[in-house]
């Protein structure tokens, strides 16, 4: 019994590990929306912060550089998104989706020579703990720092939202901009510094698949999760803690029907595999169901582009 | 406190156009001003000036004789200066605390007990933690003008308050306003409104095309007076209306018509029955929100009732949509002109085409024939007198005045029966306002009829043969106008009785 109870514990470890990558980018994807920018360049975002962890890590043979790097270069690519969108006032949506394509290309031109290294061991913190205790053990120790953090970030950014006045701002800037800007509140500024948090926090997301998840570069290695993390944003009604409940079910039913599918059950592969897109939203869509609730979450601004009067 | 404001030689040029052409004018605290102009005659690029939105081409702004820089909003804040938006500045997916909270340094305790002062010494009652979506709004702008408060100001802006405003909040806001003036607080009070430059303030100074015409004591003015200043030629005074006795036939029976809305924000209609002759205009008075939305939509047909309760030229339309009620030649001009009447972001003659999807051959196996749209569109432009030719234009461009002109002309346009107005003139100037009169009074005598659902009490006066009013979802009896006084009105439409 105490090995099937230490297995579970074991199976749910797995499935926080996996739900961390959407977790990360999700939450920066959250606080630029929040501002009212639609950034559909997730995808790119984290691939290039996945490529880049990696490589830096081979170059520099230093994780603590890798990481950082990864989250720099999420950054960098954003500031791409934030010139064009806020400063030339493109379209949100096309360049979003130019920047994703751009970042899979591009990772895929610098990663041409990282494909087949092995990758570095990655520190995880109490594994004595993890060992020793049945159960919670593996649920809550012998992770990265990086998982922690992940898991923490949902609480933290809702209580920045909700208690902060920076996190005021952001709000009020995403329901009106020509408000923010009329009260006179630097709206550019604030849309700039979300979408460079969020360039970051999936920089980092791409970094955990590279560095940790599955420590290795592979061509095309976020598979769609960028996409997930977005649809998650959305299916959250734009709440941390929703997002956090989202990608846990997301992951959960990823890492299950693996085991549905090694176990053999008799159902037809696809639509296993279909499984976790289809209850996520499924689950999502009835949490968040408060009319009222998602009409004072929404940014009410998502997407449209603000221009200053001179 | 003594406060005085000097603008002087402001200048600012939009392409195309010029905004303001070497404003000057003074100001001091004790005193209402009004600055009273028609739509576009420059005073809310004006003030927009002052707060710190945009920025002037030329001159200089002066607060108790020191040259102040007002590059931006904060720099207006930190002289003092408060400003009451037209379109309210508000984050509607905030509460009301957080609106106020979002640019003021106080801690969140100290702010909420300020708040509650200002609150308390004005008897203003509104609910600090509820999101200000849920406001009416005239809550709104109270929210607005506490956040003015807060900072102590100087100087107030108040950028035509009242369009939004029911008239028991008007006078509400105008006791406010006088409270505000005794306590030195310097009032700029943009309106194009003369009623309330004569009742409210104490200056007035005329804008006409970007440049100020006239500054005079209100004590010397007169709403002829004012309106002349205002549009720069002498108003050909409206003809009276003289009622149309040349037909009897009864063109529109509504009888024993209810309506319950499940929506707590509407209200039920209760048994309204009326009648209207062909040539004949009948006007539904009361203070909004006692039903006349819902009334208008069941005649317009966006709410459908069933059939029997509405008969028109002996049919029973009751459970026709819009568009099929257009066929039996009604035709609808409702309230809201930007979401309702007309799609802002499409041209003139997109949206001409809009409602005439059968009645003209405006569409050919499903394509669209532009020719012969604009060819119609451009006749609407001139014969209802619309301020441009240019049918490419986008709608949201035209203003207030010519963008009711094109609807009533789109309506007109194919001769219908019966035209159903609500507010057609809301927030309009007078000239706009008196070509809209003339051409309802016109339909009349043409023998067309027509309902006219309104809150203005001046406009049912002198528009309506008989005039009923709506009183929470109930209407009055109906009155012949000649037995009609607004006294009389102000009774129904506060819920009295008369005889």
């Amino acid at each position: 019994m105490s090995f099937d109870l230490n297995f579970i514990g074991i199976l749910i470890g797995a499935i926080m590990a996996s739900s961390v990558p959407l977790i990360l980018a999700a939450s920066g994807e959250l606080i630029t929306e929040r501002s009212g920018v639609l950034n559909l360049g997730v995808e790119g975002m984290m691939i290039i912060g996945a490529i880049s962890g990696f490589a830096l890590m081979i170059i520099t043979d230093n994780l603590f550089f890798a990481v950082i790097g990864s989250m720099l270069s999420g950054l960098i690519i954003s500031i791409i998104f934030g010139i064009l969108t806020q400063s030339l006032l493109t379209n949100h949506v096309a360049t979003g989706l130019a920047l994703t394509i751009f970042g899979i290309g591009m990772s895929a031109m610098i990663g041409k020579n990282f494909v087949g290294i092995p990758g570095k061991e990655f520190p995880l913190l109490f594994v004595n703990l993890k060992e020793n205790i049945p159960f919670f053990g593996p649920i809550l120790f012998g992770h990265s720092i990086i998982l922690y953090f992940a898991f923490l970030l949902p609480f933290i950014t809702n209580y920045f939202l909700k208690k902060t006045k920076i996190g005021l701002i952001i709000r009020a800037v995403g329901d009106s901009p020509t408000s923010a800007s009329n009260q006179g509140i630097n709206v550019i500024l604030v849309r700039y510094s979300c979408i460079l948090y969020g360039g970051a926090m999936c920089g980092l997301a791409g970094a955990y698949l590279s560095l940790i998840y599955t420590p290795q570069w592979i061509e095309n290695m976020t598979g769609g999760r960028g996409w997930i993390a977005l649809a998650l944003v959305v299916f959250a009604t734009w709440s941390p803690i929703k997002v956090l409940i989202g990608a846990l079910i997301f992951g959960g039913i990823t890492i299950l029907q693996l085991h549905m599918q090694a176990i053999g059950f008799r159902i037809p592969v696809q639509l296993l595999s279909a499984l976790p897109y289809i209850m996520t939203i499924i689950v999502l869509v009835i949490i968040s169901r408060d009319s009222r609730k998602i009409k004072l979450n929404t940014p009410t601004s998502l997407g449209q582009i603000f221009y200053k009067e001179k | 406190m003594n406060t005085k404001l000097t603008i002087s030689n402001i200048s600012k040029t939009y392409p195309g156009c010029i905004a303001n052409d070497n404003v000057s004018l003074e100001f001091g605290s004790g005193k209402i001003y009004a600055l009273l102009g028609e739509n576009g005659a420059g005073k809310s690029t004006l003030v927009r000036i002052l707060s710190g939105v945009v920025k002037p081409d030329e001159g200089k702004v002066f607060l108790n004789n020191e040259n102040i820089k007002l590059n931006s909003p904060l720099d207006a804040k930190k002289n003092n200066i408060g400003m009451v938006f037209q379109h309210f500045n508000l984050f509607e997916t905030l509460s009301v605390f957080e609106n106020l909270s979002i640019d003021s340094n106080e801690k969140n305790e100290e702010l909420r007990f300020l708040v509650n002062e200002i609150l308390k010494k004005y008897n203003f009652k509104i609910d600090l933690d509820i999101p200000v979506l849920n406001l009416s709004a005239g809550q709104k702008q109270k929210v607005e003008i506490i956040r003015c408060l807060i900072r102590n100001p100087k100087v107030l802006i108040m950028d035509e308050p009242t369009s939004v405003l029911t008239e028991q909040e008007t006078e509400d806001l105008f006791i406010s306003l006088k409270k505000f003036s005794e306590e030195g607080i310097l009032i700029i009070y943009i309106t194009h409104k003369l009623k309330e430059v004569l009742s409210l303030c104490d200056e007035v100074a005329v804008m006409r095309k970007g440049k100020v015409v006239s500054v005079s004591s209100t004590k010397e003015e007169k709403i002829e007076s004012l309106a002349n200043k205002m549009v720069g030629e002498n108003l050909s005074t409206i003809r009276k209306k003289i009622k149309n006795l040349k037909y009897n036939e009864e063109i529109l029976k509504i009888s024993n018509l209810n309506f319950r809305s499940d929506d707590p924000y509407e209200t039920n209609l209760i048994n309204l029955n009326f009648s209207l002759k062909k040539g004949e205009c009948l006007g539904i008075a009361g203070i909004s929100g006692n039903g006349q939305s819902e009334l208008f939509q069941i005649l317009s047909g966006e709410i459908i009732t069933d059939y029997t309760s509405i008969k028109f030229r002996n049919k029973e339309i009751g459970k026709l949509n819009p568009r099929e009620r257009r066929e039996y030649l009604m035709a609808f001009s409702p309230e809201d002109r930007i979401s309702q009447a007309a799609v802002p972001e499409l041209k003139i003659y997109e949206n001409v085409a809009l409602n005439n999807f059968k009645s003209s051959n405006f569409f050919e196996r499903g394509l669209v024939n532009e020719k012969k749209i604009k060819e119609h569109s451009k006749k609407i432009l001139s014969n209802f007198s619309v301020n441009t030719d240019n049918v490419e234009m986008k709608s949201q461009f035209l203003s207030g005045g010519n963008l009711q002109k094109l609807i009533i002309g789109r309506e007109l346009i194919t001769s219908p029966e019966l035209l159903v107005c609500f507010n057609p003139t809301w927030g309009l100037d007078v000239g706009a306002i008196n070509y809209i009169h003339e051409t309802l009074i016109n339909i009349n005598e043409q023998g067309k009829s027509s309902i006219l659902i309104s809150t203005d009490n001046d406009e049912l006066l002198r528009l309506s043969d008989r005039i009923c009013v709506i009183y929470k979802g109930k209407l009055s009896k109906i009155m012949d106008i000649n037995e009609v006084t607004p006294e009389k009105l102000g009774i129904l439409m506060g819920g009295g009785s008369i005889d």
